[in-house]
């Protein structure tokens, strides 16, 4: 008999069964476990369990008797059959772009698949009609283990490669997955360096390993709010600064910028826009990063920086 | 779990999840086409009607009458009866939920996207609804920003990619640092690093380009229906290497050593110093030169001397900017990006 044949059986007898089967009932059902060396059958049974949880099939184990000798197995309906979540046709497709577009795709996409044969929306349809799917970036391997470390509160140790400076072994308690630019950060307690601190997926250099359990964020943690400084980084933007842009970039670089706030539009087209800034290298590096297409004018320690780094780059000739 | 017959369970086992997906849907769309099931399965015709045929001689043990799945196949149609204990398709499991979860995470982080709105009340009911306790945790502790820019012709550009349509753009090129008009056949928009691309057949060079969308200050279709030349799509290399390419060299300090792996870099020469030495190629030496501006100092142009020069007189125009008299009332002084420019 063939294996998936095998498969199918199993799971309609133990999914259909009203109590759990000790093997030996199985097996008196299932001609494919009926070989003469009872042993290498248990063993074919386990393998077989085995593979219809990675799946996704939970099989249940539980005694069979009140002596609790003979283990018993079968397939609560509740927790086999996936919930109904009725989807909208939109819907539907939006899970169908997210599934597949570039990168790790496997599991999302049969993901997908389970989901789409659970709804009663003709889901072809509202694919064809569609334009094709637009990509996101890839997204590294290890993001499905860091997220389930991060809803489960475990902390983790990992190799990471820092943009700057040595790699190194890190252990760190999350907090928060952030999406940004095109890259997952993972930012957490840093107990090594005890401080917050956030981690590009893809500078990882080794798998994670859970390392216990993982201590809460701080009162007021909050991850969106990392999400608040503009293109230059992650991290709370802690002062306000005053940059005009000229305009030829005003156009695409203030919307750029989270809550950036337009002061006022000069008569020559510059622009005078309110940022949420802080005095990092990061910040200072983009605003250069204009050249003469912005000039910042407060607050003072960011204007000087900025003027000393260009004093530099200027005597260099 | 692995072992000797490794290959063949995990077929066994990969081919199961798959029915586990079919069956349900044929019962819910009785005499769906083999096509739609291809289609939407990812699986071919041969492999599916396998799939189909173990099916048929499958069933509830003990096989009495009435037990055995009953398939169809007639005209290119399925139909699956007795087998309603495969009517509804098996959960998720931890790790399929999680990577589709945030993947639809991920794809909200590309500004703009018209799906986003379905996309996010699809990923608020798998949270509720999936019943593991996981991705309603997880919901707080994932926030994804928009990073990129909001891009103001993305619904202009993908209804162009549509409609095989030409568009009229005005386009800055950060390369050139240069506001030009274009005329582009559109092939493919994608999300890459946080931004929207296009792939287009550029007229005014005669050869394929991409584009950033939210560069786009403004679009205007020409109404002229194109035949796509097969221009690579999501998942195309940013940049490609051309004959014309400058090469430039330039030595980084440890803080800038960022470049050399975001850039396409051809040769690393690693100092004692902690100073690294890179090569790259180069279409234009505009952006470059602002490159080396970001880095203020971390990084030095070693060739060519054209490029050093450049960044000198770029610093010296920004510099000018700060060396004028504070603006007075409505006009600044800040006025224009040239110090041969008068005040304001």
């Amino acid at each position: 008999m063939h294996p998936l044949e095998r498969l199918i059986n199993l799971v309609a007898l133990l999914l259909e069964a009203r109590r759990p089967l000790a093997f030996e009932e199985i097996r008196a059902l299932m001609p494919a476990y009926q070989q003469q060396d009872a042993a290498s059958a248990k063993r074919m049974f386990e393998r077989d369990k085995d593979s219809l949880r990675e799946v996704g099939v939970p099989v249940e184990v539980s005694s069979t008797d009140v002596w609790e000798v003979e283990p018993g197995y079968r397939i609560p309906k509740d927790q086999y059959y996936l919930p109904e979540l009725a989807f909208t046709a939109d819907e539907v497709w939006a899970l169908f772009v997210a599934a597949h577009a570039p990168g790790e795709s496997g599991e999302a996409e049969q993901a997908f698949q389970k989901l789409s044969a659970g709804t009663e929306t003709n889901v072809l349809a509202a694919m064809a009609e569609r334009a094709p799917a637009p990509g996101v970036d890839p997204s590294g391997p290890h993001l499905g283990a860091i997220a389930d470390a991060l809803a489960r509160r475990r902390a983790l140790r990992f190799k990471y490669r820092p943009a700057q400076g040595k790699a190194g072994q890190r252990e760190v308690e999350p907090y928060a997955l952030v999406f940004r630019s095109g890259h997952w950060y993972l930012v957490g307690r840093d107990r090594g360096r005890k401080d917050i601190r956030s981690f590009r997926l893809s500078r990882l250099m080794s798998p994670v390993k859970e390392v216990g359990e993982a201590g809460p964020p701080p009162a007021g943690f909050d991850a969106s709010r990392q999400l608040e400084a503009g293109p230059w980084g992650l991290g709370q933007p802690v002062e306000t600064a005053r940059v005009a842009f000229s305009p030829k970039v005003a156009w695409w670089a203030v919307p750029a910028v989270p809550k950036a706030q337009v002061r006022r539009t000069r008569r020559d087209g510059w622009v005078d826009v309110d940022l949420p800034a802080s005095q990092t290298d990061s910040f200072v590096s983009w605003v250069l990063s204009f050249g003469p297409d912005a000039r910042v004018y407060s607050p003072k320690a960011i204007r000087d920086q900025v003027v000393a780094r260009l004093e530099a780059l200027a005597a260099h000739a | 779990m692995p072992d000797s017959r490794s290959s063949r369970s995990t077929r066994a086992s990969d081919r199961l999840r798959r029915l586990l997906v079919v069956v349900p849907y044929v019962v819910r769309h009785p005499g769906v086409p083999v096509q739609e099931i291809t289609r939407l399965f990812e699986v071919g015709e041969a492999e599916l009607l396998d799939d189909l045929n173990m099916l048929f001689v499958s069933g509830l043990p003990p096989y009495g009458p009435g037990d055995l799945i009953d398939v169809q196949v007639e005209e290119g149609r399925v139909w699956i009866d007795m087998a309603d204990y495969f009517a509804r398709p098996v959960r998720l499991t931890r790790s399929e939920a999680l990577a589709l979860y945030l993947k639809g995470k991920a794809l909200l982080g590309a500004p703009g996207l018209e799906e986003a709105p379905a996309l996010t009340s699809a990923l608020t009911k798998i949270e509720g609804g999936l019943g593991e306790q996981t991705l309603a945790q997880l919901a707080e502790r994932v926030a994804v920003g928009g990073g990129g820019h909001a891009a103001r012709a993305l619904a202009a550009v993908r209804s162009a990619v549509d409609g095989r349509e030409g568009l009229e753009i005005e386009y800055y090129s950060a390369s050139r640092d240069q506001l030009t008009a274009r005329r582009i056949d559109p092939e493919h928009v994608f999300s890459g690093l946080g931004n929207w691309y296009v792939v287009a057949w550029d007229h005014l060079a005669e050869d394929e380009r991409l584009f950033r969308v939210d560069r786009v200050r403004a679009v205007r279709p020409t109404g002229e229906i194109f035949e796509p030349r097969g221009l690579l799509g999501a998942g195309r290399p940013l940049y490609t290497r051309s004959d014309r390419d400058i090469t430039v060299r330039l030595s980084l300090g440890p803080s800038a050593h960022w470049v050399a792996e975001y850039y396409e870099i051809e040769r690393v020469v690693q100092h004692p110093d902690g100073h690294m030495d890179v090569t790259l190629p180069t279409k234009d030496l505009a952006w470059m030169a602002k490159l080396i501006l970001r880095l203020g100092g971390e990084a030095k142009v070693l060739e060519p001397p054209e490029l050093a020069r450049m960044v000198t007189d770029e610093a010296r125009r920004t510099l000018a900017l700060y060396r004028r008299e504070a603006p007075k009332g409505g006009v600044g002084g800040t006025g224009r990006p040239g110090p041969k420019s008068p005040g304001g």
